[in-house]
């Protein structure tokens, strides 16, 4: 390592001596946590290095979870021994710690899990070309050398680049796409999975998008006031969001703040969920992927009963100065004067009325409970107006963003204090507003990937693989034929829809390469497995995350010398690179301390009168040359040895600071002088370019006003016949939730949260009575696309007909039947592409039965381990 | 007035996500089985039909709870090595140089806090961090809680602050053994008895 | 149930098998030595008394498999201001000694036969409160279904039955082993057998008529004393096992109780007795077993 003085960071003993064994007993510690072999473990290690002085470092919870918060570890002598998160400075509501969760605080376990990938290795039955595919997924491993393994691999991207040319190669994720870039490029996936499908219907209507006359703003904080700006609330709608699972660390807490300080908070959502069980007022159960009748029937109710004299309650000269396409007066150039929100709603022109009473026997909420409630929000004077992403995470939901800002803006719930409408999601939710600090940039050049116009939709991906053809536009489709798959980073075997139909492309195609620190899903469908450093193991970490927390940012230091044999990913696509002919330099330009430096040196942070952004540290030429790195100095707020030492900052808030922030504030003001980029410069109810948009992907087509569009396996599909109200099949409705074991697949393997998250599948005790099925059971969950089966949880929090399962679980086959055993939602949700190509993962059918076999919790499953520590021969 | 520290949870805030019981097994080394800190989630209610549309009448809360440091310990009476014993500031403490993991403690405490320790053989519990309040610190649990329901002090003081509660469904009579605890209750606690309310997925605790 | 509880079921069973022979025999002994001789009367209990000795050890052995560090087990002395348990292990150990002392004494005919009584009498009225102790060992306040009366009756009900009805088997062991060396003629053995056995079977059926009211007792008790929760485990999942038990007991005590007092009625039949008396004691004591068994399996801590 090069690193020295200021950067050489808190560990500054020689690590190099550092053997296996040593490692054996860390790692052997976790392993008897993990209920393992009992008796020597971490107990021991403690004692031997209980006289050891120990020292306090932060280490980074990477991981995009949606909270992101501050751990810090005990190392003494490289090993961490215990964690704690954020005392650096006294709590308070207004200048809050930034405490972590229940995944962060067994950190630990994971990085120094038994279960870690500790050599490269390559399939026993595998051979170039593929061998046996058909194996893959329960094939024998054998330990091979890096030089090996990265030769294997080098060898088969040019084989199959040779053979099949570079649209051949499907890769996801890390640095080995910058490899990959240089020698011709690889197919990418793509489609909205987090963002639903406000990822692109949102910035063309003039939502969720960066606009802030400060600075950067993260689309998701556009739309929304500051979190003490929520106080000023009196009624708050979380409409499909549970922030305390699905944005960890501070947001739960922060809707609290806006709780006791008065504000009332509604929740519509299936289930009353753990953000309800503290927050709500009031609950209104909706079934999921109906969200957008709801609303109609709110505005139905609205244009019914507002009368501007007697009973105001749409807010008409906002619509009319800020929105075009409510009316067939205020339609923007061009635009065809009956395809008017207004009379879609009041049925003119197709004959059906958005009443209550149709919305209801959708929804499932009572005419007089919509009534009531489009009411409340018209007459409260100031309201937050939040969605979370899961409505929009629905097939054919690209007009939900529309209708839900839409009702905002019919009540003018904008731009004004303690008055929002938009997303709160993630680190996000319950606080918007630009950035009050952020990290600069690695400075790394990129590296273009000559073919990224052939992309496949995540809805087609393996469909694609197995076929052949891929959607490539209107009317357009098109050959494919992908034989190497590289999994750089991410899980999309296990992440991705259609995960049956992902195993049988993982069996078809000549070669699968994963890079991991388990053997995560994709790794066990591989041919060849590299093991990788987490980042706890890598030159310190202000990376992508480092900046999630609008008002905090963490700089991890490196806690660990790598763990066995595993090694960055940069450092990987080099060798490839270097064995394919390519310039190391080029794939990696300059050093990791180098890049940690520039991310430093480029962080900025809100200047105290709110205006603007100043330099965060101080570097001086003397700093440089100790780290070894180049660039200029500057001033900043403190020097960057001490930024280093202490490893986070945060800005201070408190009341009357200037970091306060409403949004949309000024366009609602004067729209003229401060346009929103959209076509029109006002809010888009009737929005052309998305219209327009959703055509050329090549699915489904939507109009430009945000109308009803029947989602495909939707609660209509659990009928055979909607019309004589018939159930089907798969007469149950799944949504497939965020769960608190994991963030996304990462941390399913951790036994401490195994104990405390059993991914258990959630029904209402009524459905399971009419299956014969009770609390705790083994039930097997079937849908049109495949079946799983887990423990029951039978609670009446669950609105009837509705069933939930938590997403990201390690997928686990049992080969004889089909059947995941592990619950993984993959597997039930469908390949369905619609609209924008987002992942529609909250409409699902299925049924649900008793199983027959027994099924052990989680937590007492064997660990993937492939060899065991210390063992394994080259 | 001896002195008797106390745990003060605010079951209205709690969420049930669990950091406290996971920073108290990354604190205390504890194997998967032996939790110090336990997050009970209790739910109950049910659906009315109403015209014609089923509307709720549920209920949830979630208690974390970990041993109680009682007043009147019942583990501490019935331990017959003495290896249990109350420190001067009322934490109650098993000596690791007597227990013999006879576990008799286990059958005694009420409130399931007595964790038998399977690589030692002896019982274990919930120290209250006593190595971390002798350096001024705050316990695991306490310090990791997202949602600042967990809180520390003098039992008499975090009573006059707020209220007397130390006895809500599931947890058993403050009777039996005085425990030193005070609840700022979650609303719905006020439904929740053993014909209302159940403890959900039993198995995780 | 685990290893630890079915030690304890070991322990709890062998030790109150033990005070019950241990006193049964002295009433016994009182008995032949008012109605024949001290001399006879020691020929028929110095055997039986040799047996108890045993017994008694096997099941404090048993005891130290339900702790984490049995090398320690002496530690479990040291609270006996508060702890039922340490009082337990005190009287227990306390029993044994002097009913150690008491064999020697005996064995040896040491000293004189009111100091040998006056151990015996301790050793008893020892072992009568350890009865006692270990019933209150389970009387916790937080365990509805054990913290009633029903325990100490029980386990004393325990204690005399299968101490009767051991001692009765170990006579006819005794008779057979003199027999069987010959040593039979002239002896009063014979003599006594048949009115001590019909007197013990008696007892014995006396004991279960107590049992026939205590355990749906206890159930009743344990239904309105806040453990209905144990009563569900007990008829749904035990159900079966708690039918078993009364089913043995009656069959023991009861029915082959009665034969062997009839069969004892009369001269002649000496094979038959023994089988009888052996028979009896075994399905007691396995019913016995299955009843301290259900006694760990069925309770339901208050609290969580």
């Amino acid at each position: 390592m090069n690193e020295q003085g200021i950067l050489k960071g808190p560990l500054s003993h020689d690590m190099s001596r550092r053997s296996f064994l040593k490692w054996s007993a860390v790692v052997g510690g976790t392993a008897a946590l993990a209920g393992g072999g009992l008796k020597f473990g971490l107990q021991q290690a403690n004692t031997a290095q209980a006289a050891a002085e120990g020292k306090w470092v932060t280490a980074i919870c990477w991981h995009n979870c949606g909270g992101r918060c501050l751990l810090r570890a005990y190392v003494v002598d490289g090993v961490v021994q215990r964690l704690k998160t954020d005392d650096t400075h006294p709590d308070s509501v207004d200048y809050p710690q930034q405490r972590a969760c229940a995944r962060g605080r067994s950190q630990r376990m994971q990085v120094f899990s038994p279960d870690r990938l500790k050599y490269p290795m390559k399939r026993k039955n595998w051979a170039p070309g593929g061998g046996n595919k058909e194996l893959r997924g329960k094939d024998e491993w054998v330990r091979i050398s890096w030089d090996e393994a990265l030769n294997l691999v080098a060898g088969e991207i040019k084989r199959i680049k040779e053979k099949y040319g570079n649209e051949a190669i499907l890769a996801h994720g890390s640095e080995i796409g910058r490899a990959l870039g240089l020698y011709g490029g690889y197919v990418t996936s793509w489609g909205s999975t987090s963002f639903g499908t406000w990822n692109d219907t949102g910035p063309k209507i003039g939502a969720f998008t960066a606009i802030s006359k400060i600075g950067l703003t993260n689309p998701e904080r556009a739309d929304q006031n500051d979190r003490f700006d929520l106080r000023n609330s009196q009624l708050i709608v979380v409409w499909g969001g549970n922030p305390s699972w699905s944005g960890a660390g501070n947001p739960t807490y922060y809707y609290l703040a806006a709780k006791q300080a008065g504000a009332k908070i509604v929740f519509v959502d299936p289930y009353f969920n753990d953000s309800a069980k503290v927050l709500a007022d009031d609950w209104i159960p909706i079934r999921p992927g109906t969200d957008h009748v709801m609303v109609l029937a709110m505005a139905y109710t609205l244009l019914k009963e507002d009368d501007p004299a007697k009973n105001p309650l749409i807010d008409w000269d906002f619509l009319n100065r800020c929105t075009v396409g409510f009316d067939k007066d205020h339609m923007p150039k061009g635009a065809d004067a009956k395809e008017n929100f207004k009379d879609y709603v009041l049925g003119t022109y197709d004959g059906l009325a958005k009443t209550p009473e149709w919305a209801s026997e959708i929804c499932g909420v009572a005419p007089d409970r919509i009534r009531a409630f489009a009411r409340e929000i018209a007459t409260t004077k100031r309201v937050a107006l939040h969605a979370g992403y899961a409505p929009s995470r629905t097939n054919n939901a690209d007009s939900w963003p529309q209708a839900f800002m839409t009702l905002g803006w019919m009540t003018g719930h904008v731009g004004q204090s303690g008055r929002m409408t938009g997303c709160s999601c993630r680190y996000n939710a319950a606080n918007g507003g630009p950035e009050l600090v952020h990290q600069g940039g690695e400075g790394l050049p990129a590296i273009q990937n000559p073919i990224s116009a052939t992309r496949l939709n995540n809805n087609e991906l393996w469909e694609a693989v197995l076929s052949g053809k891929y959607t490539a536009g209107y009317q357009s489709v098109k050959p494919i034929n992908v034989q190497l798959i590289y999994h750089g980073g991410a899980s999309a075997l296990n992440q991705k829809v259609g995960l049956a139909k992902g195993i049988a492309a993982h069996r078809k195609v000549e070669f699968v390469v994963t890079q991991h620190y388990f053997l995560n899903t994709s790794a066990r469908y591989s041919d060849i497995v590299l093991p990788i450093t987490t980042r706890w193991e890598r030159f310190g970490d202000f990376g992508d995350g480092a900046d999630r927390k609008r008002e905090a940012t963490f700089m991890g230091s490196q806690v660990s010398e790598p763990l066995y044999e595993a090694k960055d990913d940069m450092w990987i696509a080099r060798e490839i690179g270097a064995r394919l002919g390519l310039d190391p330099k080029a794939i990696e330009p300059f050093s990791a301390v180098q890049r940690v430096f520039n991310q430093i040196a480029g962080a900025t942070v809100m200047k105290e009168d709110g205006t603007g952004y100043e330099k965060l540290v101080t570097i001086t030429d003397a700093d440089m040359a100790e780290l070894n790195v180049t660039g200029k100095p500057q001033t900043g707020r403190l020097p960057i040895k001490e930024f280093r030492d202490k490893g986070f900052y945060q800005v201070r808030r408190y009341q009357g600071d200037k970091y306060g922030y409403i949004a949309h504030k000024a366009f609602r003001e004067n729209p003229e002088a401060n346009p929103l980029p959209t076509a029109s410069g006002k809010f888009e109810i009737h929005c052309q370019p998305i219209a327009d948009f959703i055509k050329k992907q090549g699915w489904t087509q939507i109009r430009p006003i945000p109308t009803y569009n029947r989602p495909i396996e939707g609660f209509e599909d659990t009928f055979k016949d909607w019309e004589k109200k018939v159930k089907g099949p798969y007469p149950l409705q799944l949504f497939t939730i965020h769960y608190p074991r994991r963030a996304h697949s990462n941390f399913d393997n951790v036994p401490w949260l195994r104990e405390a998250f059993p991914q258990e599948f959630m029904m209402n005790p009524k459905d399971a009575a009419e299956r014969g099925i009770q609390d705790g059971d083994i039930v097997k969950v079937t849908s049109p696309h495949g079946s799983v089966v887990r423990p029951v949880f039978l609670t009446e929090r669950m609105m009837p007909g509705v069933t939930t399962l938590g997403q990201g679980a390690w997928v686990e086959i049992d080969e004889a039947t089909g059947i995941d055993k592990a619950g993984n939602t993959n597997m039930l949700n469908g390949d369905i592409p619609t609209g924008q190509g987002h992942a529609g993962f909250n409409t699902c059918i299925v049924q649900v039965e008793k199983y027959d076999k027994p099924l052990a919790p989680d937590y007492k499953w064997p660990q993937r381990i492939v060899f065991p520590t210390g063992g394994g021969n080259v | 007035m001896s002195r008797q520290l106390a745990f003060h949870v605010n079951a209205a805030v709690c969420t049930g996500c669990k950091a406290c019981q996971v920073a108290c097994k990354d604190k205390n080394n504890l194997e998967v089985g032996r939790l110090f800190r336990r997050v009970y989630d209790v739910d109950g209610g049910g659906w009315v039909e109403r015209n014609g549309f089923m509307e709720p009448n549920v209920f949830a809360y979630s208690l974390s709870i970990s041993c109680m440091h009682c007043q009147s310990p019942l583990c501490l009476e019935v331990c017959p090595t003495g290896a249990t014993f109350k420190r001067a500031d009322g934490i109650v403490m098993v000596n690791k140089d007597v227990c013999i993991g006879c576990r008799y403690c286990e059958w005694a405490c009420p409130y399931g806090a007595r964790q038998f320790n399977e690589a030692t053989g002896q019982s274990s519990k919930c120290d209250f961090c006593a190595d971390l309040l002798d350096k001024g610190e705050q316990p695991a649990c306490v310090a990791t809680c997202p949602q600042r329901a967990l809180e520390i002090g003098e039992l008499s003081e975090l009573q006059a602050k707020y209220g007397a509660t130390s006895q809500v469904y599931p947890l058993p009579e403050a009777d039996l053994t005085q425990p030193s605890i005070v609840i700022t209750p979650h609303p719905a606690m006020l439904l929740a008895n053993a014909n209302t309310a159940r403890v959900a997925k039993p198995g995780e605790v | 149930m685990n290893v630890r509880e079915w030690a304890l079921v070991a322990f709890t069973i062998l030790a109150q098998m033990s005070v019950g022979a241990f006193v049964v025999l002295g009433l016994v002994h009182a008995w032949a030595m008012q109605r024949y001789s001290p001399d006879k009367a020691d020929q028929l209990s110095d055997r039986a008394l040799l047996a108890i000795g045993p017994t008694l050890a096997l099941g404090l052995l048993a005891s130290l498999f339900h702790l984490g560090n049995p090398l320690f087990a002496y530690r479990a002395v040291f609270n006996l201001a508060s702890s039922w348990l340490s009082r337990e292990i005190a009287l227990g150990s306390t029993f044994a000694l002097l009913g150690a002392l008491f064999a020697f004494l005996q064995w040896r005919k040491i000293g004189s036969f009111e100091l040998r009584n006056v151990v015996a009498l301790l050793a008893a009225t020892v072992g009568l409160v350890l009865v006692y102790a270990m019933a209150r060992v389970y009387m916790l306040p937080t365990q509805p279904a054990w913290n009633t009366w029903a325990t100490p009756v029980s386990f004393f009900v325990t204690t005399f039955l299968l101490g009767t009805l051991a001692i009765g088997a170990a006579f006819v062991a005794t008779y057979w082993w003199e027999w069987r060396g010959g040593r039979l003629q002239g002896s009063a053995l014979a003599e006594m057998l048949r009115p001590v056995l019909r007197t013990l079977a008696l007892a014995g059926i006396v004991l279960l008529g107590l049992e026939f009211v205590v355990a749906p007792l206890s159930v009743a008790l344990m239904a309105t004393g806040g453990a209905a929760a144990s009563v569900g485990i007990l008829t749904s999942q035990y159900g079966v096992m708690f039918a078993l038990r009364l089913a043995l007991v009656f069959l023991g005590a009861g029915v082959f109780g009665l034969w062997l007092y009839r069969t004892a009625l009369r001269p002649g039949a000496e094979t038959l007795l023994g089988r009888l008396a052996w028979t009896a004691f075994a399905l007691v004591f396995v019913s016995e077993v299955l009843g301290r068994f259900l006694f760990y399996a069925t309770h339901v801590k208050i609290g969580l």
